[in-house]
């Protein structure tokens, strides 16, 4: 072990060095930490120039329902206006909506509706249909069984644990009831562990439709229940097709990739009292175009009412004997006559400035972000002859009504560039 | 004997920031004042970034009080219920098995490459497994989510379940997604392995060759030299391994997050889903800077950090003791 | 470095063993069993890896072509071309930081610091390399996004990612410093070197292999991060032209499209971002060997 010499001289003034010296260069450090703080800060504010290039790129962030549409319109959005690209990312409906909020990026894709928008001057623009179907894998029983929204809350709530329950079976039609009440096992839900617009929305339906619901509704509600948690529809609807007995809630848009898995039913309809239910056969719905179309419009008159801050469509059972009283208000609005909606449908919404603010919604951005956004409420919607364009219906969701375009193009008016 | 092996380093003095001809007249002191200065500007670059991220940190949590119920078991975000007790726990729960498996398989992999196996295998060999180490943690998860839990729901549980259900824990439900606390503690034990392994590997390398060869002279078979001799001399570098693969495996978070399954609740047993806290920061950052969360959620998520950070602070510490009385340990054996 | 011999115990000779005792038996026996018990542990390691790899490449390949990999054009969805620049762009200035700071910062230590200051300074850098990647990515946010007000830029991406990989580079050559045989250092020293002109000239050339193994390694970490990117950059869709500009990240990629539906051909543009950046960790890991091999036959000489 050898150690070397002291180097002649060096000895007392290598003791200085331990304390007066780590002091001073202590000092030293700190004064370049806050020159580099004020110079990052200068460089963010005065340096921080939009290239004024020819290409003005869009960047969108959010909900990853509403991403691959994004991804398919930018390309052919380019086409049309050669001057814009549209750069979209999938991060999650809070993300979105918080960087909206900040101003860092062009354009805020959400799930759910953000209602105080105004406070921090953005404008929610629905630009698509999406619907959310509730999936579960139930070997031997191949048919729609219904449900509705205050059964879920009890699943989740963990209030009903076992498929045969009295309340799952008094919904049900007959022959799907037999069958049922053979099956005792444990209901395994499955929810999803990231930050998503779809908790938002399953969790909305559960917070509207059973007052005992404990979770709330946000995009991450499920995060205080116990049960197994998948990333992703993709996940879920994988955890669902390995997981016998289990339950979830998946996009529209995954639908072509539950196989082997059936969709729910789901009642409109939520006339429990104590424990009594709808009886069988009443309004339970299937998804499809129509029925969703309805739910949205209805969905867009809520809209105006500040009471509700969900834009979903709970048709509640009137103020009759027997309803609900909830949180939000009570009561709801009951379907008009010859109208079956789908009641776990929402708008898919992006959230934009309603004018210039800071670096990245420049004046010519945020020009070109409304004429993107009209191109997609029109185009990207509906192809020439008036059907469902490519993109929708890659995705599986539903064009826009007249009545949301209606709505879009007034906000859109509001916007100053 | 000079070689460099880290398990006896020697006290090496510091450059004196200027040249020997140093005496102490006063223009030349300044000088080599300032010469011995600025060169600990650049070292203390580490600390200075720890120190930013601490004070970030606790500037966005707002300096919330959570007080005591902060590491609870119950949270419930919704009902104002911020106990991270649960993925405190389960932070532990994988890191310190995965810690273990990957360091006795670290340690049987570095002996073999070193002792057993000739060398133009070894070379080939060694490579492959730190390989490992460069895979992206999002692609760890991916294949983990689709390839290996399908075969741990439906073939390794339940084989499990019937043959070891004598050990506590091992029984019991067994949740067939094959998401949970099992298959995590096989990924981070992947995770944590080319770690030890190249660190157990160097440390059993730089093991004096004269060393070595005379144990086998005096009739040790490999074996023996390898237990009795090169471990021990190794000690410093086993243990480096061990601090640095918990390390890895107590902070790893993207792979983690995709197949744990995100439970709120203490796992019953190994198969159970479960959590740890940075998975679930991971999760939960996008509703904390959302339009739905609450104030709160970002400082929770703030002092979940914190306390991460805290913990790798006091497992370090607890490292550099142990390394440095292993080394004084050394040097009174002589 | 001494590489042990892989020769077997002289016990294990012919005229010994015949004679040997019962427990010398039992020695050479055990001795031999896990001489073949311990290698399979490879597996354990190896098995892994091919699976992993088949699986990403088996997903990747079929719709991969030099024409994916090339084209920028923002009207194909799966162009890989843009990614592969921003990636190649925000390494490129994130390593040049990282080596930066740490190369000084790891000589600095190595060679000026006492031994106590030393050791508080190689704590904080292995914390840092302990720390998860969301939390530096947190930091990035909170400093660089918000408080510096960089907004969403390759800016912000370089400087948190430079952050999270100098703790490597800087262990790496404060280690590659100390590791200078000391003989060496002395007589250089005691020749009269001044300090700068040590480190230039001996210290350098001596720990460069190591040095350069470090920061492949730290890139290697480095490309497949993704959340300190996510939270600190916006996805582009054309090659970043400002520092401010949007970039886009192959990791990001990857997390992003993955859980996707199939329909939409997206998972696939996931597999094959994966795909590339296996490459690219591998080609990292085979210069790392190189490097490796080639000068530890030159320092062979060095040690007595």
């Amino acid at each position: 072990m050898s150690s070397t010499d002291k180097l002649s001289g060096s000895a007392p003034m290598r003791k200085r060095t331990g304390t007066v010296g780590m002091g001073v260069a202590i000092g030293i450090a700190v004064v370049l930490l806050i020159v580099g703080i004020a110079g990052g800060y200068e460089l963010g504010t005065t340096l921080n120039k939009s290239s004024s290039t020819s290409t003005i790129q869009l960047t969108e962030t959010g909900s990853s329902l509403l991403y691959p549409l994004m991804v398919s319109w930018g390309p052919n959005y380019t086409a049309y206006n050669s001057q814009v690209v549209l750069a979209p990312e999938s991060t999650g409906s809070g993300t979105g909506q918080s960087y909206a909020e900040l101003g860092l990026v062009n354009i805020g894709a959400s799930d759910g509706y953000l209602s105080n928008a105004s406070a921090t001057s953005l404008i929610n623009l629905p630009v698509a249909i999406s619907a959310q179907l509730i999936y579960y894998n139930l070997p031997g029983i191949s048919a729609h069984i219904n449900l509705n929204g205050t059964i879920l809350a009890m699943i989740y709530a963990g209030a009903i644990t076992t498929w045969n329950n009295p309340l799952i079976l008094a919904a049900q039609s007959p022959g799907v009831a037999t069958q049922l009440s053979a099956i005792s096992n444990t209901i395994v839900p499955i929810k999803r562990s990231d930050s998503s617009g779809d908790t938002f929305l399953f969790s909305s339906l559960c917070y509207m439709s059973w007052s005992g619901w404990p979770y709330k509704y946000s995009t991450s509600a499920l995060s205080g229940s116990p049960w197994t948690g998948a990333t992703g529809n993709s996940g879920v609807v994988a955890a669902l097709q390995k997981t016998q007995y289990s339950i979830g809630y998946v996009g529209i848009s995954y639908e072509s990739t539950a196989t082997g898995l059936t969709y729910a039913a789901v009642g409109n309809d939520a006339t429990l009292a104590n424990g009594t239910y709808a009886a069988a056969g009443s309004n339970y719905v299937l998804p499809s175009a129509t029925n969703i179309s309805q739910d949205a419009n209805l969905a867009l008159t809520h809209l105006q009412f500040s009471q509700y801050q969900l834009a979903l469509s709970m048709i509640l059972g009137g103020t009759a004997n027997g309803a609900i009283n909830i949180t939000l208000g009570g009561g709801g609005t009951l379907p008009p006559t010859g109208e079956t909606p789908y009641p776990i449908a929402n708008l898919e919404y992006t959230l934009i400035k309603t004018s210039p603010t800071g670096t990245t919604v420049t004046s010519s951005a945020l020009a070109a972000t409304v004429h993107f956004l009209q191109w997609a409420i029109s185009y990207g919607n509906f192809a020439p002859n008036g059907s469902p364009s490519a993109y929708i219906d890659k995705v599986n969701f539903i064009p826009l009504t007249p009545e949301v375009i209606g709505y879009d193009q007034q906000e859109l008016a509001s916007v100053t560039t | 004997m000079s070689s460099p092996d880290p398990s006896t380093p020697e006290v090496r003095e510091p450059l004196p920031a200027s040249g020997p001809e140093e005496t102490g007249s006063t223009p030349q002191s300044a000088r080599s004042f300032l010469a011995r200065i600025v060169p600990l500007v650049p070292a203390l670059i580490p600390l200075g970034i720890m120190v930013a991220i601490v004070i970030a940190l606790v500037a966005e949590t707002g300096f919330t009080n959570f007080g005591i119920e902060f590491f609870s078991l119950h949270w419930d975000p919704v009902n104002n219920q911020w106990g991270i007790g649960v993925f405190l726990l389960g932070s532990l729960i994988t890191a310190v098995p995965a810690l273990i498996f990957s360091m006795l398989i670290g340690l049987g992999i570095a002996i073999a490459s070193t002792t057993y196996l000739p060398r133009f295998l070894s070379q080939w060999l060694d490579p492959f497994v730190d390989l490992l180490a460069g895979i992206p943690s999002v692609v760890y998860g991916i294949w983990a989510f689709i390839i290996v839990a399908p075969y741990f729901g439906s073939q390794l549980e339940p084989w499990m379940v019937m043959n070891l259900h004598f050990i506590p824990g091992f029984g019991g439900p067994i949740n067939t997604s094959g998401l949970g606390i099992l298959i995590s503690v096989f990924i981070l034990t992947l995770m944590a392995l080319p770690i030890t392994t190249l660190l157990i590997r160097d440390a059993l390398r730089s093991v004096p060759r004269d060393l070595w060869e005379s144990g086998l002279a005096l009739g040790a078979t490999r074996w023996e030299v390898v237990r009795r001799v090169a471990i021990p001399h190794g000690r410093r570098g086993i243990f480096s391994a061990a601090f640095l693969g918990f390390g890895r495996a107590f902070g790893e978070t993207v792979a983690v997050a995709m197949i744990i399954g995100t439970a709120t609740v203490l796992p019953k047993n190994v198969y159970d889903i479960g959590n740890t806290m940075a998975a679930q920061m991971f999760e939960l950052l996008d509703s904390a800077i959302g339009g739905t969360g609450s104030p709160q959620f970002l400082a929770a998520i703030a002092e979940m950090a914190l306390v991460l950070l805290g913990i790798s602070l006091i497992v370090n510490i607890l490292g550099r003791r142990l390394i440095s009385s292993l080394y004084t340990q050394q040097i009174q054996g002589l | 470095m001494a590489t042990p011999t892989v020769s077997k115990s002289i016990l294990d000779s012919d005229n010994i063993r015949y004679d040997a005792s019962a427990r010398t038996r039992w020695r050479l026996g055990f001795d031999r069993v896990i001489g073949w018990l311990l290698p399979l542990l490879f597996v354990v390691a190896i098995a892994p890896i091919l699976s992993l790899v088949y699986y990403i490449s088996a997903r990747a390949i079929p719709s991969l072509s030099w024409q994916v990999i090339t084209s920028t054009s923002p009207y194909q969805t799966d162009a890989m071309g843009v990614p592969i620049i921003g990636t190649f762009e925000l390494m490129l200035l994130a390593t040049s930081i990282a080596v930066l700071l740490g190369l000084f910062g790891g000589i600095a230590t190595a060679e000026f610091l006492s031994e106590r200051t030393a050791g508080w300074v190689r704590m904080s850098a292995n914390l840092l390399v302990g720390t998860p990647s969301v939390i530096v990515g947190y930091f990035g946010y909170f400093t660089f996004v918000i408080f510096f007000g960089w907004s969403l830029s390759l800016l912000a991406g370089t400087i948190t990612l430079a952050f999270f990989m100098t703790p490597y580079v800087f262990r790496t050559a404060d280690l590659a410093f100390t590791s200078v045989p000391s003989h060496i250092r002395e007589a250089a020293l005691g020749s009269g070197a001044r300090p700068y002109q040590y480190i230039l000239r001996v210290g350098t050339p001596i720990a460069f292999p190591q040095i350069l193994t470090g920061i492949f390694l730290a890139m290697a970490i480095g490309v497949g991060e993704t959340a300190p990117i996510v939270l600190t950059t916006a996805g582009g869709k054309i090659p970043p032209q400002t520092l401010f500009s949007p970039v886009s990240w192959m990791s990001s990629l990857i997390w992003q499209n993955f859980a996707q539906a199939p329909s939409t051909g997206l998972p696939t543009i996931a597999f094959q971002a994966a795909f590339l950046l296996l490459v690219v960790v591998v080609s990292l890991n085979v210069v790392v060997r190189i490097i490796s091999s080639r000068y530890r036959r030159r320092l062979e000489g060095l040690y007595a």
